[in-house]
């Protein structure tokens, strides 16, 4: 039944579904683990970076990017046919356009819902056009808006968009968000270095090699952006896999 | 023929069949000797041999006809064979009794007689400890046509009632047919197939209907069920297809079963290697990130 309904963009399935659709939906699961979480003070993001081509220059892969100077936005990108990175560029670029046309216009920054809903605006409408497809990316973004108070939002090529506490897209995202809803508690990230090891251990869960290949940022409340360096990566990578030891041993001395 | 909402021309199915067209199609299909000769090396391009390493030469009688075991395990795809080598490779003396050799479309090489083993390969292990367990390595894509000369060539045709076939493989959750959406499924998950004569417990909920086995896991299966050999395969649905630790490591529950529970040793020690085994460079492809 599927081949007759998937097909055209704006074709319902007898049994309401919109196959492109969800098909964007698997492309997205072939880009890289992403993982946003939004602490009481701070927001982490991180993304895994698989390896890049020797003779390529790595600047240029960057996955975290910057949609305002207090709007932050990673992509887990995927496609149906061609262009993952492609369709992220693209959505990058008009929101982008659109935070610093609502700047000009109403003289006040973007909330952070307020540009994911344009986002999510802009994706849906590429699911009801004739000739178009949908675009293969689901977006985590986050932010804090001038009420201080830290914002993570989600979307996903149909154009829905939620606020979440934390959450994963991507490359194995499901294992992932088990694992954060394992073990994000109140106090876990109420410290801001405790959410972001909570973000390196739920990545190190996909990961395949550690450490050198996590991509990390945080957001705190007045302040910009900062990127981790794969050194201060490696400091907390090295902490966590010390507090594993250790807890290990508690359970052992426990079980003795 | 049916026109779709958009104007596009679908093939709708006929089950009127083409009686009208047999009468021209006659002529046409008296074969000449340049079709014959083009059909000989067709065949012969696709022939599936079975070799010894050492000296190339093909084997005169079919593998298990000349190491006759009581367990054959079969690993059939990148994540299975991953699983094979860092979970049960790794604890025991493995020596390669033969590797089959084949080409068709799916090969990367135009090359038919230099396939290298970095590439897609099939290679036969036995446990140098105990020579009745039989381990296949299959990366290798085995075309429809050729399913059955590996089948000839590997088992044989007499039955072979002492002998247990595990096969393990892996398919996209797509291809999972259920009532759910494939988003709430919880992938990767194993489900079971087994044959009638395999009397033992599997390690994971059997394969529901209305889901098939495809390819050479489904020739082999069939195979066993045909010539009553006790036979299951374990199939792995996932969302990641190429080698992924979290599917790999989906297969783990299969260490408790009968066939593997006495092969496999050294559990923390597997999980290094396969680790390991994920660092072969996968340079990123651009169009994803």
């Amino acid at each position: 039944m599927a081949s007759r309904y998937d097909r055209a963009i704006t074709v319902f399935s007898p049994d309401g579904h919109l196959f492109q659709v969800e098909y964007a939906q698997e492309a997205v699961k072939k880009g890289s683990t992403a993982v946003g979480i939004r602490g009481t003070n701070i927001v982490v993001l991180g993304v895994e970076k698989k390896s890049v081509a020797k003779l390529q220059d790595e600047r240029t892969v960057r996955k975290i990017c910057a949609l305002d100077d207090h709007v932050c936005m990673a992509f887990a990108v995927f496609t149906i046919f061609i262009g993952l990175t492609a369709d992220a560029r693209v959505v990058i670029n008009r929101a982008r356009v659109q935070c610093q046309s609502h700047k000009l216009t109403v003289e006040d920054p973007v909330t952070v819902e307020y540009i994911t809903r344009f986002i999510a605006t802009l994706k849906q409408k590429y699911t009801q056009s004739n000739g178009r497809r949908p675009f293969g990316i689901s977006a985590l973004i986050v932010g804090f808006d001038d009420d201080g108070i830290p914002r993570l939002y989600q979307t996903d090529p149909s154009g829905t968009y939620h606020a979440w506490k934390a959450n994963a897209i991507g490359r194995s995202a499901k294992t992932v968000r088990e694992f954060l809803e394992k073990n994000y508690t109140e106090d876990a990230i109420a410290d801001d270095n405790e959410a972001i090891k909570l973000a390196i251990r739920a990545l190190l869960e996909v990961v395949q090699s550690g450490g050198r290949n996590i991509e990390l940022a945080i957001i705190k409340r007045n302040q910009p952006l900062k990127m981790f360096s794969a050194k201060e990566i490696e400091l907390q990578v090295t902490e966590i896999e010390k507090e594993k030891e250790e807890a290990e041993k508690k359970k052992s001395k426990k079980s003795a | 023929m049916a026109a779709t909402f958009f104007g596009e021309v679908v093939k709708a199915p006929c089950r009127a069949g083409t009686e009208e067209e047999e009468e021209e199609e006659e002529e046409g299909r008296r074969e000449t000797p340049e079709d014959r000769e083009v059909r000989r090396q067709l065949a012969r391009k696709r022939e599936v041999r079975l070799l010894r390493r050492q000296t190339k030469t093909s084997l005169e009688v079919s593998l298990l006809e000349k190491y006759p075991c009581s367990k054959f395990i079969i690993a059939i795809g990148n994540n299975a064979v991953a699983f094979l080598s860092s979970f049960v490779m790794n604890s025991g003396v493995w020596e390669e009794v033969g590797f089959a050799k084949l080409w068709n479309e799916w090969c990367r090489t135009t090359d038919t007689t230099h396939l290298s083993p970095a590439e897609a390969f099939c290679i036969f292990y036995h446990l140098k400890s105990n020579p009745s367990v039989i381990l296949c390595q299959c990366s290798c894509y085995v075309a429809e046509d050729q399913q059955y000369q590996w089948l000839e060539k590997v088992f044989g045709s007499c039955t072979r009632k002492n002998t247990q076939v595990t096969i393990l493989t892996c398919r996209h959750v797509t291809d999972y047919k259920t009532s759910e959406s494939t988003g709430s499924l919880p992938a990767p998950f194993l489900k079971a197939l087994k044959t009638q004569n395999f009397k033992d417990p599997a390690c994971c909920s059997l394969l529901e209907q209305p889901n098939i086995v495809h390819d050479l896991p489904a020739a082999v299966l069939s195979y066993c069920q045909v010539w009553k050999i006790p036979a299951i395969l374990y199939l792995c649905y996932t969302d990641v297809m190429k080698l992924d630790l979290i599917t790999v490591e989906a297969f783990k529950p299969i260490l408790s079963s009968r066939s593997l529970k006495s092969l496999v040793k050294n559990i923390p020690q597997s999980t290094e290697i396969l680790k390991k085994l994920m660092t072969t460079n996968e340079v990123q492809s651009n169009i994803y990130t």
